[in-house]
């Protein structure tokens, strides 16, 4: 069942929002390299912030569906195609974080499983969006709304004071903290995915007219 | 003949209006029209009954699956073919490589099989020559057929057409009807459509909707009757009729409560479905005819 | 068909009369797109963001104190960096709303239609307006606040106020062009990202010797940080930046009006004034800071008696910069009240004010202490805590007899001297949290002055937390009396303790910052 999928899934995902979002990544990675004396732990970090942020913006695409009038009332239901999707993408986007991560010369290196958890937490948080962006309209391509969404959340969280604070420095005091934080962000970034791709057999009895109309994203 | 599709109190609200309020059918093998004015809840209708979208309230079987549960559900997908009113299709896929991915997606593993079947569909809807050529680089009414192969492929018992001949030249809706006939023998099919001559030409049964409530469920022929001594020309606009037009022929027809002594005409299917709007309860039109005549 | 029966349906030969109409349906189409702009999710949540955080710091800094002597030139630069909140969400949505119909197909019907794209490109682009008006307005309302404040000091700069409008309509016009260049939802996010990165690189990586160039390249140059400076030594091409502003987003527009199909020689020449303007811009804000500016900053701080201007109330000369003449009265009122509780001594003091402008603009960097006697030092910060610390410097001073011997003092004298900083103002214990550097009331630690600071020890906190709870007056009069004992070095802790009657420490522990 998956094995013949395979082949047309991974041409239908969007070639070039990802390679742009990896190569705008891995450029911003490889700076240190190219310029000189920039080798501080406070540099690199932000670098890779910012590497993380592409990835997850051109991962936010991932779900684009041009086909899904057609695709909705298929047996083999959205929880598959989209878990495939991502089992095609996001190994690669692992790969590319990998290298990412080697480009950073090592005396920038903040800690590596940390920030790995925040780029892990942004790319999660950018395919919540996606996904609960296709359920709640009937967008055959919820990237565009995803990828607007995700910078406002960024400067929000950015603007967050310290003691609730995502975007420490290294070696600040709550760095620790800052980091449960970002586990539970990606804890609940799955979950929101996990729920918004699920096909209801049920529907909920809320009002759903409820800014739907009004607000565009 | 019997019952493949029955629906029973089928309710669905989009914020405040009831897209569907309380619809109740019985579908049989064969084709069945589903006629309504723009905004009647028919994209909603063949929506609910894809599973595209469940339905606040009331339940429906579809060749004895209900789609009440996960497995219900899965089995129903599983026998039918849902043709949307916007398909959207991937563009770089060639007509071949969507429908075999559309293919794959109910479930067809073998490939052999699967490429045959692909093959059939595309040859049965005309498509066999440009079966390698992209989808963008195809017509509309090409990638409207490629729909229609991918609805077919994998034999569904249960047919669903949102107005499938919408934007197509007559010629182009002729070879429609002309596949749609076919794939109506031993099948259950719903189309849905507001040209009345697609259901005149097509259609062992018909069903009104409108403002989401079935107003006529029944054969043409018996649409066709509520029209009865209803219809009358005139050689002038007549106010008193619920809707008149001119003829090619330079007098007017009228459809309505004719006056005495006009000039009664011979109804047609349009005639009655407009009746049908106008007027829910349908009064028999053998009072205004006897006292006509 | 019977036609007889009708009348022929005149013909429609002459295309509708139009003169002003394109313009004006420019103009139309740009109000609609500003209001589906103020719908969409991030202009409305960054705009909040932004109106919330400038109302917040409007009415919570009040509370500080340290808001009601606005220094001019610092509040005009301070109101540039939050509109880039603004200016982000522009950016985003007007990228989003240029692509609109090429989601959506209807490019190609739109392309046939009178209103050709490249006015719908300029549209587009004027849809910004509003909102950089709307920001336009928030900064000079806060602005206008900061200089009705009865304590305001300094000047203003118009083109430091116009940076933050003009940066929110050069955003628009960025959006637009993106749009019209890559046209997929992926560009501008990217963008954004590439371009932080960018001026992150090049604030963090090359913060000591930045090319100054390359820096004022990015739209704002907010360089905040430092101790406000006499708009003489600011040395900030604002005009010239505000002339680079205009000029990169008339070309950044004629470009995508270019890229929208519109190639005639009007577009042409703008674009070429346009980036002749641009290029005058980056050619006048380039040069670091003048040899004239140097030296003027030298002279400011090394030796401000030159440029400023005196005057004598009582015993007391009062220096201060051109633009600081004002506030003479609330430094005398501090004066007067040390004096007061020190006994009304006649000694000759002069305030003299001071700056370290040599490192620019976002240095913290210290004063050092003078050495005349009776001069005390004062900076071009006041409000908040600064009240207190001057009043520190005034009290060291008199006690001491000048700053250098009073950054040396490390002996029981702290006590007097902190004592009649903090009973001078108006909640002695309060001032006392602020006025110490880990603002605690306990254990030993610095108090602030405006040159050097002061080490208390443990046991001198606890008399100076004593002598704050008793009666001023009483305390005052202790002071008058034993005033030669009290300012000379030789008196112990336990004296001083019996002199002003408190408890005197069990031991005498150490301090900090005292090089016996």
């Amino acid at each position: 069942m998956i094995g013949p999928l395979l082949r047309p899934t991974a041409r239908m995902l969007p070639r070039a929002a990802l390679t742009a979002g990896v190569a705008l990544g891995l450029l911003v990675a490889a700076l240190p390299r190219l310029l000189p004396d920039t080798e501080s732990q406070l540099f690199g970090l932000a670098l890779l912030r910012a590497t993380a942020l592409a990835f997850a913006l051109g991962l936010a695409f991932l779900l684009d569906d041009p086909a899904r009038p057609t695709t909705e009332t298929v047996p083999t239901g959205q929880p598959v195609r989209t878990w495939l999707r991502a089992a095609l993408a996001l190994p690669a986007a692992a790969l590319g974080w990998c290298a990412a991560l080697l480009l950073v010369p090592q005396a920038a290196r903040p800690p590596l499983g940390d920030v790995t958890a925040e780029a892990a937490a942004l790319t999660a948080t950018a395919l919540a969006l996606a996904a609960a962006a296709a359920r709640r309209t009937s967008e055959t391509q919820p990237g565009r709304i995803a990828v607007q969404a995700l910078p406002v959340l960024v400067v929000v969280g950015l603007l967050l004071p310290e003691r609730w604070g995502l975007f420490v420095a290294p070696g600040s005091p709550e760095w620790d903290a800052a980091h449960h934080r970002w586990a539970a962000v990606l804890l609940v970034a799955l979950v929101v995915w996990t729920a918004s791709v699920r096909e209801p057999i049920r529907r909920r009895t809320l009002r759903n007219g409820f800014g739907m109309g009004t607000l565009r994203p | 003949m019997t019952v493949t599709v029955s629906a029973s109190g089928l309710t669905l609200r989009y914020g405040g209006t009831r897209a569907l309020d309380d619809v109740s059918l019985s579908l049989r093998a064969g084709v069945t029209g589903l006629l309504g004015p723009n905004g009647a809840g028919k994209t909603t209708l063949l929506r609910v009954l894809a599973t595209a979208v469940p339905a606040d309230g009331g339940s429906f079987t579809v060749l004895g699956h209900a789609p009440g549960s996960a497995a219900g559900r899965q089995n129903l997908r599983r026998t039918l073919g849902y043709l949307p009113q916007n398909p959207g299709f991937h563009p770089d896929f060639s007509a071949f490589e969507f429908v075999d991915y559309v293919a794959i997606l109910k479930e067809q593993t073998d490939r052999t099989a699967r490429h045959r079947e692909v093959r059939r569909v595309l040859d049965a809807v005309d498509l066999s020559d440009v079966r390698g050529r992209r989808l963008k680089r195809l017509s509309g009414g090409m990638r409207q057929r490629v729909a229609l192969a991918a609805a077919l492929v994998g034999e569904p018992g249960f047919l669903v057409l949102d107005e499938p001949t919408v934007g197509l030249d007559p010629e182009q809706r002729v070879r429609f009807r002309e596949l749609i006939a076919q794939a109506g023998e031993g099948r259950t099919v719903l189309l849905s459509t507001h040209q009345t001559e697609d259901v005149a030409m097509l259609c062992h049964r018909v069903i009104v909707l409108a403002c989401g409530r079935v107003r006529f469920e029944g054969t043409p022929a018996e649409l066709t009757a509520r029209a009865d001594g209803r219809v009358w020309s005139s050689a002038a606009r007549d106010p008193g009729a619920r809707a008149g037009w001119r003829t090619g022929a330079g007098t007017f027809r009228n459809v309505g409560d004719p006056p005495k002594g006009a000039e009664l005409l011979d109804p047609t299917l349009e005639d009655g479905y407009l009746l049908t709007l106008d007027d829910p309860d349908g009064a028999a039109p053998a009072q205004q005819g006897e006292a006509a005549a | 068909m019977s036609t007889t029966t009708m009348p022929p349906a005149p013909e429609v030969t002459r295309p509708p009369a139009d003169g002003d109409r394109p313009w004006a349906a420019v103009l139309a189409l740009a109000r609609f797109e500003a209001r589906e702009l103020l719908l969409n999710i991030p202009v409305l949540v960054l705009l909040v963001l932004y109106l919330g955080y400038t109302a917040y710091g409007l009415v919570a800094a009040e509370q500080d104190g340290m808001t009601d002597y606005p220094v001019l030139q610092n509040a005009d630069r301070a109101s540039q960096t939050a509109p880039q909140l603004v200016a982000l969400a522009v950016l985003l949505c007007v990228n989003h709303a240029v692509l609109r119909s090429r989601r959506h197909g209807t490019d190609r019907h739109f392309g046939v239609l009178p209103l050709q794209p490249w006015r719908r490109t300029l549209a587009h682009a004027l849809s910004a307006v509003p909102l950089a008006g709307l920001v336009a307005v928030v900064v000079g309302a806060e602005f206008a606040w900061a200089a009705s404040k009865p304590g305001a000091v300094g000047h203003g700069s118009l083109f430091e106020l116009v940076v933050a409008p003009l940066s929110v309509l050069l955003a628009g016009v960025v959006g637009v062009l993106l749009a019209r260049l890559i046209g997929s939802a992926f560009a501008a996010p990217l963008f954004v990202v590439g371009l932080y990165v960018l001026l992150a690189v090049f604030s963090i990586a090359t913060s000591g010797s930045d090319p100054h160039w390359l820096r004022w390249l990015s739209p704002v140059v907010p360089e905040s940080g430092g101790d406000p400076l006499p708009s003489g030594l600011l040395g900030r091409p604002a005009a010239w930046h505000a002339l680079y502003l205009v000029g990169l987003t008339v070309a950044l527009l004629c470009g995508a009006v270019t890229a929208s199909g519109r190639r005639t020689r009007t577009v042409a020449v703008v674009t070429a004034a346009a980036l002749a303007a641009t290029a005058a811009g980056i050619a006048g804000q380039s040069p670091g800071d003048s040899r004239d500016l140097a030296a003027a900053r030298e002279t400011a701080s090394a030796s401000p008696e030159t440029v400023e201007s005196c005057t004598v109330r009582g015993s007391v000369t009062y220096c201060a910069f051109p633009e600081w003449s004002g506030r003479t009265a609330d430094w005398a009122a501090v004066v007067e009240r040390v004096q007061h509780l020190a006994g009304d001594r006649r000694d000759r003091l002069t305030v003299r004010q001071r700056v370290e402008a040599r490192y620019g603009l976002t240095s913290d960097a210290a004063l050092t202490a003078l050495s005349g006697p009776g001069q005390v030092t004062v900076g071009t910060a006041w409000g908040g805590n600064r009240i207190p610390e001057f009043a520190v410097g005034v009290a060291s001073v008199l006690v001491a007899g000048d700053e250098q011997a009073a950054s040396a003092v490390c002996d029981a004298r702290a006590v007097t001297i902190t004592w009649l900083a903090l009973a001078a103002q108006a909640d002695p214990m309060s001032a006392f949290v602020h006025v110490r550097l880990d603002d605690r009331t306990e254990g030993s630690g610095l108090v602030l002055a405006p040159t050097d600071p002061l080490g208390m020890s443990a046991g001198e906190t606890a008399m100076v937390r004593a002598l704050l709870a008793k009666p001023r007056e009483v305390v005052s009069a202790a002071v008058r009396a034993h005033w030669a004992e009290l300012t000379s070095p030789k008196t112990s802790l336990a004296r001083v303790a019996q002199l002003l009657d408190v408890k005197a420490p069990e031991k005498e522990d150490s301090r900090d910052a005292c090089e016996a």
